[in-house]
């Protein structure tokens, strides 16, 4: 019975963990399979500069860093910015699965050129940094964003009607105009949205979060993990100063994400 | 009940055909699938020249091309060659996976510099083809051959006292000469020797085979196929003359 453990990138509540944990109907697994989602104790509430992807590469650190010593089988980070996961396959031996190189990869084996839809204009410069540093700007046909605010929390609830049709509109226009021949979702934010797109396009459409479900599933049944070679362990673990850290920012007045990512305006009386 | 194709790319005798099968106890499958090995009809003697790649396409196109019309739900080629596969994916709605690409892309999940280690010289070209299609080269540390004439019939057999060895030592050092980081086997051929490296290399090793039926699982339980962009259909399938070119070779 393997014991997969996935990690929520933000602090949410019971709520919002079920909203990410809706993702596990979205593909056929293992009925041996058992994903725990848990949120990060504390971290950035937005996502679009260096200060907030270094504090979710350390909060997801810290939730997973004991995975395998609690009895994890493998663990996999429910965020396309890969936050945490060199850091994590430095200290685990278990498989380490997230889904923005993954995604990418993967595209690769469905078509030659992908896409990736971004929720919007300032998460596009992460997503350029990751294409150069995984050396697959080559590969990717274009990145585009829908141009809405996102909403880590309940993510696209209430919101179909308005966003779905535009996340349609831009992906066509990677089709047509860039010559996508698959389209990776950009976040795991966005998986609400993946089955209406799927039946509308003429390309496959990554689902990130589902992909690294089977992703575990897969390296579990090839009896592989990421290579010590490209991921050395630490030769003196902090992990006490780390567990520290977290718990310290944990007692913080927590931001809800959604409400400093997204401008909105302010409630009708 | 999920049933997958396995095209094995040369024709073979039953007992053959198992040592090829066999390579399904190397993964963990998940339930109501079932795969089938089915050889082609006629193949070249072995993949060493642009000569053997030719007809090794056109032999697997003509062994899958009506594995959907079937009642196959995804079909998985063996051959690290990925001979065949953009051709059968053309023709198919199926899933169609070969290891290939697929062990390239499923390494640099799992490190950032892969080797691929080979029986014999003569197999460098097929790589190179997909390296070099997937623009991967600065990923890949190297190739190392260990200059023992492959057998695509009986595979390793009986030469694993002189093989293994020498592919354990080659693989050692891919990693400490150039810098690997992940392990690719050459061929689905070389698959005895894989818990046997596996057990003593300190990086992973890709059996390719074994990945692809987990790939092909995957693509099914995701629903997800290739791209009809990147692999249109044709406008005037000729199926008929492709299986006219077969249908009297075996006689």
């Amino acid at each position: 019975m393997p014991k997969i453990l996935v990690i929520v990138p933000f602090a949410l509540d019971e709520a919002g963990i079920a909203r990410r944990k809706a993702q596990l109907k979205a593909v056929r697994l293992d009925p041996q399979s058992e994903f725990h989602f848990r949120p990060v104790k504390a971290g950035p509430a937005s996502f679009m500069s260096p200060h907030d992807w270094t504090l979710m590469d350390l909060a997801i650190f810290e939730a997973g860093a004991e995975a395998q010593a609690e009895g994890f089988d493998a663990v996999c980070i429910d965020t396309m910015s890969d936050s945490g996961m060199a850091a994590l396959r430095s200290v685990l031996d278990i498989p380490v699965v997230s889904p923005g190189k993954a995604s990418m990869l993967f595209a690769l084996t469905l078509g030659s050129k992908f896409s990736v839809l971004a929720q919007w204009p300032p998460a596009l410069v992460r997503y350029k940094k990751a294409l150069a540093e995984y050396g697959l700007a080559q590969h990717c046909a274009s990145v585009r964003s829908f141009d809405v605010p996102p909403d880590f929390d309940s993510l696209m609830d209430g919101k179909q009607e308005a966003v779905f049709p535009k996340m349609l509109e831009v992906c066509m226009r990677c089709v047509e105009q860039d010559g996508a021949d698959v389209i990776c979702l950009g976040s795991t934010t966005m998986h609400q949205a993946a089955a209406w797109l799927a039946e509308r396009l003429p390309v496959p459409l990554v689902n990130p979060g589902p992909l690294t479900y089977k992703l575990v599933e897969s390296l579990l049944a090839l009896k592989l993990t990421h290579s010590r070679a490209c991921y050395p362990k630490p030769q003196v673990p902090k992990l006490p100063m780390l567990h520290a850290m977290l718990e310290a920012a944990a007692a913080v007045p927590a931001m809800r994400p959604s409400v400093t990512a997204v401008s909105k305006p302010p409630p009708e009386k | 009940m999920a049933k997958v194709l396995v095209i094995v790319p040369f024709p073979m005798s039953e007992e053959n055909r198992r040592a090829r099968e066999a390579q399904l106890e190397a993964v963990q499958l998940g339930p109501g699938l079932e795969f089938h090995f089915r050889p082609v009809r006629a193949a070249p003697a072995n993949y060493t020249s642009e000569h053997d790649s030719v007809l090794a396409d056109m032999s697997i196109l003509d062994a899958a091309k009506h594995a959907q019309a079937e009642g196959y739900d995804a079909v998985c080629i063996d051959t690290m060659s990925d001979s065949g596969l953009a051709a059968v994916r053309s023709l198919l709605d199926i899933p169609v996976i070969a290891p290939g690409r697929a062990s390239m892309l499923t390494a640099l999940m799992l490190g950032e510099r892969f080797s691929i280690l080979i029986m014999w010289d003569r197999w460098r070209h097929l790589y190179r083809k997909t390296i070099a299609e997937l623009d991967l080269g600065a990923r890949c540390a190297s190739i190392r051959s260990i200059g023992v004439t492959p057998d695509n019939q009986s595979l390793l057999a009986g030469k694993e006292d002189q093989v293994f060895p020498l592919l354990l030592a080659a693989a050692q050092r891919c990693i400490d000469e150039d810098g690997a980081e992940v392990i690719l086997l050459g061929s689905t051929t070389m698959h005895q020797a894989h818990a046997y490296l596996a057990a003593r290399l300190p990086v992973p090793v890709i059996n390719p085979g074994p990945l692809t039926y987990k790939l092909a699982e995957s693509a099914l339980a995701l629903g997800l196929r290739h791209s009809r962009k990147a692999f249109p259909k044709p406008l005037a399938p000729r199926t008929d003359l492709i299986d006219a070119m077969f249908a009297n070779l075996g006689r």
